[in-house]
This record gives C-alpha cells, sequence and structure tokens, in this order.
C-alpha cells in the first residue's frame, strides 16, 4: 500500500518545509528598509481616481502642477479596489510611490499609527484659512499632521422635485413627517425608500445605521463604538436597531437585491420616492435630470442629541519613505491652495465642496445647499469605512444585510457582528 | 510515495536505463523556475499561517493558532460545506456537460466550428463584463424573473443573489457557463487521439452506441479524465472570481467558498495570518483529493 | 511505459479524417437527425451565447440611457463612440499592447518548458519522476492570492518590480506545473514502438523529442496553447501584484479602471470587453483547427 509510509513522509517533509520556511520567512514579511536618499526626479502621484472622467480631473490637476515649473509630477492611475488592495504593500515597499489619494480619518490613522506617513505638519502652517474640524480631522492625533483634505461632500435623502409635485408632498422636516411621509408614498403604490444595498455596494447600508447611530447616541458614541471602545450588542446599539425597524416597511423590497446605480435608476422613474445617499450618485444620473435632484437632511430623531452628518473628506496622504520629499511637499502645497481645488471642481462633476474656504464650488443651489448643512452641523462624521477601516466595512455588510431581510433576529446579528468585529480590532 | 515502492520493487526496470545529464536538465530547469516563482513563495506562505499579521507591522509568531481558530470558526465550516456543494455541482455538471458537448461537436460538420466558438466564448470573455451581465439578468426584474413570469413560473420568481437560499447555486450556474467551453476543449483533444479503428472494429461486432461509448470512448478518456478531475478540484477549491464579482460570499457568508473566505479574510479583515492558514487548508483539500486519485492511476498503469 | 497496449498500437488510419461518430447512417444525413442535431446545437449556442449578447448590446447604448432606463431595459440609443472611448480615454489601446507583450512570450516559454519536463518524466524512467510531477503540480493547488505578497516582495528584492519581464516570470512559474501535468498525460500515452523505432534508426534524445514526441503532441499544445493564452491574457491578480505603473497595466486592469469608485460606466467597460475578447476568440479559432484535427495516431490512453 505504502499508505502509511506516504504520510508520515509527507509529515516529516512538510515539518522540514516549515522549520526552513520559519527561518526566511521574513524576507516575505519585514518592510524593506527605508532608503534615506532623497532623488531628483518627477513626484510620482497614486491615484485610484480611475473613471474617466475623474482620471481626467486629476490629469488637469498635475498638469496644472507641473505648468507651474517647480518640482515636477508623474500620475499613476490604478482600480479604486486594486488600490485599495495594494496600499499596505505600496506604502511597506522600499521605493513607494510619493503621494497618494485617500479618505480623512480613521482610515489613514491605521498608516499614520505604524510610522508609514510623511509629517506634512509644515505643509499646514501655511493653511490658515482652513477650519478647525478639518485641521483636527488631518492630524494624527498626536501633534502631527497627515493628511491633506482637498473636497468633502455630504449624504442627504435626495428625490426628484418633479416626483413629489407630482405625487402632492413636501420634504418632511422632523422624523415624525419623513414616517408620516413613507406612509403617504406607500399609499400611492410608490416604494417609499430606495436602497441599493444589492450586488457590490452592500456598503450603501451603512448610512442608514451610521446616521440612525449619530442621530440616537450622537456622534461621539458612534466613533466610539467604530473604534471598539463600546460593543455592538450593547442596549444603545438595540435602540438604533428599533427605530430603523420602524420603517424597514417603507424600505424599496428590492433593497438589497439591486445595486445603488440601479436604485439610483429606480428613483430617477419614480418607482422609489427618496433615497439615502452621497451626492456622489450625481454621477450616475443623465445630465438632464441633474436639475431636478433635491435633497433634505437626514431627520432628527431626539433633539437633545448634537446634530451632526456625514462628510466624507478627501484629500492626499504622502509615503514616510518618499524620496522626494521636499517636491511631495511642493505638490500637497499647491493642492492645498483654491486654485488647484477649482481646477479639480471644474473638471469633476461637481457636487463636490473645496476643503480650502477660499476656493469657490460650482455654485449650483444644490451645492449651496449642502455646504450650508454641513456648515451648521455641531459634528462631523466621515462614513462607516472611513470612521473605522475597510477591514470593519464587510462585518457591517454581513450584519446590516441580514438585519434587513431578518429584522427579527437583530438579537443574534448584533452578537456576531461584535464577535467579527473583534477578530478585526485584534488583527 | 507509491513510485518509490514500485521501483524498488522492481529494481530491474530501474536500473534498465542510465540517466543523461541532458533529461535531467529537461527536468531541472523548468523545476527550478516553478521552484522559485511558486514554492519558495508557497513556504513564505506557510510560515504566515503560523503568525499573525497586519500587512504592515512585523508578523507575530502564534504557533498553531490559526488552525485551531479554524476549528471553531462557524464561518470556515460553512464555507467549508459550500465547498463541497460547489465541487459536486459545479465539478460533476461541468465534466459531465463538457464530455457531452465535446461528444455533440467533436465531428467536423457544418455549422460545428460556431457551435464551438459559441460554448468557448464565455471562457475568454472578460469577467467583468459578464458578471455585471449575470448580476442584471438575476435581478428582481432582471431576465430571468421575466422569462420566468412569461412562462406562467411567477411563483418561481427571486431575487436570486440576494436571496440566502438561492445565492450559492446563482452563482454556480455562471461558472458552469465558463467551465463548460474549457473541459470540453480538453475532452476534444482527448478525443481525436482516439483510433479510429477501434470503432469500427466495434461497429463490425454489432456494438451499440451506448457499448461504444462505454466501452471504447470512457477507457480511451482515461488519461484525459485525470486531466479535467485535476482542472476540476482545482478550480473548485480556488475558483474564486465568478464568485467574488458577484456576490462576494454574501449575502451574508450564504455562498461563502473556502476561497472567498480566504480572500476577504487576508485582503479585506487584513488578517493575512488566517488567511494564509485558510489557503493552506485548501491546499491540503485539493492536494487530498487529487493524489488520492493519481497515486490509484498510477498504480492501476503499472499493475 | 505501459502505453503498449495492443489496441492503440494499430497505426492503421495515418492520416485518415475525422474520426469515428457512432454509425455510419447518421454521418450520410438521415435529414431528420440533422435538423435536431442543429437544432440542439444551434439552442445550446444561443443560450450560451445569450449574455455576452447583451455585453454587446450594452456596448452600443449611451451612458444616460443606462442610468435612465437601467441595465435590463431595451436599448433607448445607439452609438459606436463607447467602443472609440474605450480605446482611447479608457487607455485600452496601450493596455492591449502591454497584455500582448506579456502573454505570447508567456505561453510560448511556458508551453516549451511544460514540454521539455513533460517529456523527460514521461518518455524515461528517471528516479522520482511521479513524485516530481505530483509536486510541480502541487504547485498550482495553492491558492493564487495567498503568495501574492511574498511574489512581490522577491520581485522588489531583484528588481524586477513594476517591470513587463517579472511578470512574464511570475506567469510562466505559475502555469508550468499544470501544463506539465496535462503534457505528460498526452505524452505518456504515446506508444513507445514509435520512439524505439526512431531511437533504432539513430535519433539522440532531442531528435527523439523535436521530431516524434512533439509533432504526436500537437493537439495537445494546441488546445493547451488556447487556453494557456486565454488565461494569461485574462489574468488580473498577478499584473496587479507585480506592476504598479498605470501604463504598464494589462488590458483587465484597464478595464476594471472603469469601474469608478463609485459609479461606473457599464457602456465603456462592456465596448472594453467586446474590444479584449478579439485576440483570444481571433486565437481559439486558429487554434481550434489544430486540435480538432486529425491526430495521426491513436495516442491517449
Amino acid at each position: 500500500m505504502g499508505n502509511e509510509d506516504l504520510t508520515r513522509r509527507s509529515f516529516l517533509a512538510g515539518l522540514g518545509a516549515v522549520g526552513a520556511a520559519a527561518a526566511l520567512g521574513g524576507c516575505a514579511t519585514s518592510a524593506t528598509p527605508k532608503s534615506a536618499d532623497q532623488k531628483s526626479g518627477a513626484v510620482t502621484i497614486q491615484s485610484n481616481l480611475s473613471s474617466p472622467q475623474a482620471k481626467t480631473a486629476m490629469e488637469a490637476l498635475t498638469a496644472a502642477f507641473n505648468k507651474r515649473g517647480g518640482a515636477q509630477s508623474s500620475l499613476n492611475t490604478v482600480a479604486a479596489e486594486t488600490f485599495r488592495t495594494q496600499l499596505p504593500t505600496y506604502l511597506t515597499s522600499a521605493t513607494p510611490p510619493d503621494i497618494y489619494t485617500w479618505y480623512a480619518g480613521s482610515v489613514a490613522l491605521t498608516y499614520a499609527d505604524k510610522g508609514l506617513l510623511l509629517d506634512v505638519s509644515d505643509v499646514w502652517q501655511g493653511m490658515g484659512g482652513y477650519s478647525d474640524a478639518l485641521r483636527k480631522l488631518s492630524g494624527d492625533g498626536k501633534g502631527k499632521q497627515i493628511f491633506l483634505p482637498t473636497n468633502y461632500y455630504w449624504w442627504g435623502v435626495f428625490y426628484r422635485k418633479s416626483n413629489f409635485a407630482k405625487w402632492g408632498v413636501r420634504p418632511p422636516t422632523s422624523w415624525a413627517e419623513f414616517v408620516t411621509l413613507a406612509q403617504t408614498l406607500k399609499g400611492k403604490g410608490v416604494a417609499p425608500i430606495g436602497l441599493g444595498a444589492g450586488g457590490n455596494t452592500p456598503w450603501v447600508a451603512s448610512a442608514w445605521f451610521d446616521y440612525l447611530n449619530i442621530r440616537i447616541n450622537g456622534a461621539q458614541y458612534h466613533r466610539d463604538l467604530l473604534a471598539g471602545h463600546k460593543r455592538f450588542d450593547d442596549p444603545q446599539v438595540h435602540k438604533v436597531f428599533e427605530q430603523w425597524k420602524t420603517v424597514l416597511p417603507y424600505f424599496d423590497p428590492q433593497g438589497t437585491a439591486i445595486p445603488f446605480q440601479d436604485a439610483t435608476t429606480s428613483l430617477l422613474q419614480g418607482r422609489t420616492g427618496m433615497m439615502l445617499i452621497g451626492t456622489f450618485f450625481a454621477d450616475a444620473a443623465p445630465k438632464d435630470v441633474l436639475d431636478d435632484i433635491d435633497f433634505f437632511q437626514f431627520p432628527v430623531i431626539d433633539p437633545a442629541v448634537p446634530v451632526a452628518e456625514e462628510a466624507p473628506t478627501d484629500g492626499f496622504f504622502a509615503s514616510a519613505r518618499s524620496s522626494h520629499v521636499a517636491g511631495a511637499k511642493e505638490f500637497l502645497t499647491y493642492m492645498a491652495t483654491p486654485e488647484a481645488q477649482e481646477i479639480y471642481i471644474k473638471s469633476s462633476s461637481g457636487t463636490v465642496l473645496p476643503a480650502n474656504p477660499a476656493a469657490k464650488d460650482a455654485g449650483t443651489p444644490l451645492v449651496a445647499k449642502g455646504k450650508e448643512m454641513l456648515s451648521k452641523a455641531a459634528d462631523l462624521t466621515q462614513f462607516f469605512n472611513r470612521d473605522s477601516s475597510d477591514a470593519l466595512q464587510p462585518t457591517a455588510d454581513t450584519a446590516l444585510i441580514k438585519f434587513l431581510q431578518q429584522p427579527n433576529q437583530v438579537d443574534s446579528i448584533l452578537t456576531d457582528w461584535q464577535k467579527a468585529a473583534e477578530k478585526v480590532w485584534s488583527a | 510515495m507509491t513510485t518509490l515502492t514500485a521501483a524498488r520493487r522492481r529494481p530491474r526496470r530501474s536500473a534498465e536505463h542510465r540517466v543523461s545529464p541532458l533529461l535531467l536538465a529537461l527536468v531541472l530547469v523548468p523545476l527550478a523556475v516553478e521552484a522559485f516563482w511558486v514554492f519558495w513563495p508557497a513556504l513564505q506562505g506557510f510560515y504566515l499561517s503560523l503568525t499573525k499579521w497586519d500587512g504592515i507591522s512585523p508578523p507575530e509568531q502564534i504557533g498553531l493558532g490559526n488552525y485551531r481558530e479554524m476549528l471553531g470558526d462557524g464561518t470556515f465550516h460553512l464555507a467549508l460545506r459550500n465547498t463541497a456543494i460547489w465541487l459536486v455541482l459545479f465539478g460533476g455538471l461541468s465534466a459531465v456537460g463538457g464530455l457531452g458537448a465535446a461528444l455533440l461537436l467533436q465531428r467536423e460538420r457544418r455549422g460545428v466550428g460556431f457551435y464551438r466558438a459559441a460554448l468557448f466564448l464565455p471562457v475568454v470573455f472578460s469577467l467583468v463584463a459578464t458578471s455585471l451581465i449575470w448580476q442584471g439578468m438575476y435581478q428582481p426584474s432582471g431576465m430571468i424573473n421575466k422569462f420566468l413570469g412569461a412562462v406562467g413560473l411567477a411563483g418561481w420568481q427571486h431575487a436570486w443573489l440576494a436571496d440566502p437560499s438561492t445565492a450559492l447555486y446563482a452563482v454556480i450556474v455562471p461558472a458552469l457557463w465558463r467551465q463548460i467551453g474549457y473541459v470540453m476543449v480538453l475532452y476534444l483533444a482527448g478525443l481525436k487521439g482516439i483510433d479510429p479503428a477501434l470503432y469500427e472494429a466495434a461497429r463490425v461486432d454489432g456494438a451499440s452506441w451506448w457499448q461504444q461509448f462505454t466501452r471504447i470512448t470512457l477507457p480511451q478518456l482515461k488519461s484525459v479524465n485525470s486531466v479535467v478531475l485535476s482542472v476540476i478540484v482545482i478550480d473548485s477549491l480556488r475558483s474564486f472570481d465568478v464568485a467574488w464579482a458577484l456576490t462576494r460570499g454574501g449575502p451574508y457568508h450564504s455562498s461563502e467558498l473556502l476561497s472567498t473566505y480566504m480572500y476577504s479574510t487576508a485582503f479585506q479583515s487584513l488578517r493575512l495570518g488566517y488567511g494564509a492558514a485558510l489557503a493552506v487548508a485548501i491546499f491540503v483539500l485539493a492536494f487530498g483529493v487529487i493524489v488520492t486519485y493519481l497515486v490509484r492511476a498510477f498504480r492501476e498503469s503499472d499493475a | 511505459m505501459t502505453a503498449t497496449d495492443a489496441r492503440t498500437s494499430t497505426a492503421a488510419a495515418p492520416t485518415r479524417p475525422a474520426p469515428a461518430a457512432p454509425t455510419r447512417r447518421s454521418r450520410r444525413g438521415h435529414p431528420l437527425r440533422t435538423g435536431l442535431y442543429h437544432l440542439g446545437a444551434g439552442g445550446l449556442s444561443v443560450l450560451w451565447l445569450l449574455p455576452i449578447a447583451l455585453v454587446v448590446v450594452t456596448s452600443f447604448r449611451s451612458f444616460d440611457d443606462i442610468s435612465a432606463n437601467g441595465m435590463g431595459s431595451l436599448p433607448h440609443s445607439f452609438t459606436l463612440g463607447n467602443f472609440a472611448d474605450a480605446w482611447t480615454d479608457g487607455g485600452e489601446m496601450h493596455a492591449m499592447i502591454n497584455s500582448l507583450v506579456v502573454t505570447i512570450p508567456t505561453v510560448l516559454l511556458s508551453l516549451a518548458l511544460a514540454a521539455m519536463a513533460a517529456f523527460a518524466l514521461s518518455r524515461y524512467r528517471l528516479p522520482l519522476r511521479r513524485t516530481i510531477l505530483l509536486v510541480m503540480l502541487a504547485g498550482n493547488l495553492l491558492p493564487p492570492q495567498i503568495l501574492l505578497v511574498p511574489v512581490a516582495k522577491l520581485s522588489e528584492v531583484l528588481g524586477v518590480f513594476d517591470t513587463l519581464p517579472a511578470l512574464i516570470a511570475v506567469q510562466v512559474g505559475f502555469g508550468l506545473g499544470f501544463y506539465t501535468f496535462v503534457l505528460y498525460g498526452f505524452m505518456r500515452a504515446i506508444p513507445n514502438e514509435i520512439q524505439q523505432a526512431a531511437v533504432v534508426d539513430g535519433a539522440n534524445v532531442v531528435q527523439v523529442f523535436l521530431r516524434v514526441i512533439l509533432p504526436l503532441t500537437r493537439p495537445a499544445l494546441a488546445a493547451l496553447g488556447a487556453l494557456a493564452f486565454t488565461w494569461v491574457f485574462n489574468d488580473l491578480l498577478w499584473s496587479i501584484t507585480v506592476l504598479r505603473t498605470g501604463s504598464k497595466m494589462p488590458v483587465t486592469a484597464a478595464l476594471i479602471g472603469l469601474q469608478g469608485l463609485y459609479v461606473s460606466q457599464w457602456n465603456l467597460i462592456a465596448a472594453g470587453s467586446v474590444i479584449a475578447a478579439i485576440p483570444t476568440v481571433a486565437v481559439f479559432l486558429r487554434f481550434q483547427r489544430h486540435f480538432i484535427a486529425g491526430l495521426t495516431l491513436g495516442a491517449v490512453k
């Protein structure tokens, strides 16, 4: 037979291999030593803005930077999903790209904590006009600035003005009115609340969790929860889901079956009445309906809780191992100027707000309304993954999609969520 | 291994040939290339499975901790069960379907080139676009539900990919759609190798179609079968792209396979050590199935 | 070797065309059976082509049409512009060149190396030959995702990170085990008499390989060549692991790039996919003649 022979042999062989690998393992896992030498040549910008429109905007931006005649930059665009999975590899490589497109908040701090991000505090010295909120958001919490914000956008409950007029309804100003509105729409045969958490965009459902949590428990509780200082099976989190259950009957039954891009189509066609979504969804709308789109603020639930809004902030950070530190800082300094931010907004779809208060936004009524809502907010959050990490997002997707489909199992869902989150936090 | 045992039992035969350096080079050069780019990184992968690592900080040795976690990990058990279902359904149907298509399309006749190309096209077509189309077809208002409604089966309508009870099977269908043309090509090459004289002799003896199939075609396809079996096991256990593109293992792990779970653990949760341990588990399963089959096949051919 | 099965060594019909359909009657076109055949095979083909036809339809639609009416609706627009946009703005032309620059050498190199190894392992009584074969195959059983990080670091240490030759090397290394295994299966089945006859005529190892075994393995090489071309051409995993510069990325990565952070241009992706499928379809059509063409000998056991 030789079977016993086979197993014993392979076992011994395996043991030997593991030993050898352990001895050599450092090779794969150690971060390659830092190359301190500063090189001449272009500053490399690694960008995840790969869709044709956003890519064009980034190209315009780097071209404008290069025309100034100082340091030169070269733009390198890769797909967003590729970028996300490769970012740790980029940052730990011996010859990393210098600058990266990324998001403000906890999702950047992970890398700062490992010492992988360049200290750009001196760039911030020339940025007096920036709000304290943005300054704080871009710090590492230990006195260093590690991020440079360029623009931000807002989330709201979007709807089509002509559809609301046709149905004879008006945007609500309180939670009670919101529920009444949903009832009215349902009576007219419209699915009141669109979602779009199917396909590859289950994360859209996190917006509901975020907003309900910051409306009921407040922004600070929300951030503590996402950082692992509170538990997902906490009674206060249960309250969020109890509240959610009261409007669940008004959600589009297709909500977990179609991705948000198709949910946008449903909204525009009037199959759904309204949708909690970020302004990026306008990129998925035909140009001729943009003027017909409006939004209202996510309704206040508990007036005692200071009103916070989601305002995800985009921008850049630089690698601590950059071999073009001076050039990288020059690039970031330019990105902070009104000129640069206006170029970007002009070439992009125009629903984002510039981070520099001196820069002009697109100036449409929609953008003005969004800007006003954020300026009145007592606190700003980023979004689920940005306030925690990309690693925690899948645990939320699993829990929330299950809740949307099986709301009665909320107890076990939250227990499982806590377990899954603990694995991520301890990783 | 059995080879060794066999060689020891029959020293006469192994002494028949001297091993020339040229022959050794023919084997060792490819082996060295593979060793460098595959075995060496693989050893590091094995090493990683004994650590806790986030991809950034230095990995932390935890011995067999990852493997111990696997024993109590409900999602792992679910993924294991789904992978077994996948192996049976996807593997079995793609072998049967591929062989059937090859038998149907083996003979040169009018239009056969078109039919073959039609079955092979999904193999070559970009996954990004086809997964989008399958997602569209599976949607609540998609083509499949519209078709069911039109033929009076409205009761069967479903949110195929979003319903945990159907998601796994809904992913298997496009995976089969992509795999059958591939298996067909392997079988076509195999069928062409069968000596036509065998069939003629059988016909003279008055053998029926079925008798020819079971007594000539199947036995003659033996070595292709071991290739196909390996392909199926490899693809079932590693198959990742279709499942990832369509559901990412969701909704809530209902279509989770070992491969998707490994990927999301390593590259989304950034638990690369546990991800590596899952990869090792996949490897052990695949190796176990294939070696069991091959060692038996080798022994038969030695007998 | 054991391929000296009496039945397969008939060497009877050297250049016989297509073999062996079940019965002579059906070959002579019983009209009803022919009709049924085309109905069955045609129906199957249509079913198989349906999803791809939908991709083609999408590639002719405008973005505003898709976003206003949905992916699943009937087209309300017709444009050829998507192909031009994908080709130029999407950077597909450049990416296509990269893909071919990587794919062609990879396929040639890996098939050559695999044929060498398979030849030596299957035709000669080398020590440990089956163990070596299993070890080579085992390299393909490991989920490739787990090799990503080590391979990236390895190519960085070698100083070839972010170069196309590194991608070729990785792809060759990763394909070898499986190709060797497949070719071994086909080569092992070639009757020993043929090889012995050549040896008697004074052929050395290299001549046996090039003049006897390789020509007899042609159908398998062609089938494997077509499949290998498809895999390497459609690979995304290794390219994004070994490459970092957008302009070096192959066409698969360029297509993924058309998926934006939030909103994807499905019409462009569809058009790009249609373009990207052309080389692989061409290779399949070109190669299928070889692996379909009648073999000179009953070879596969």
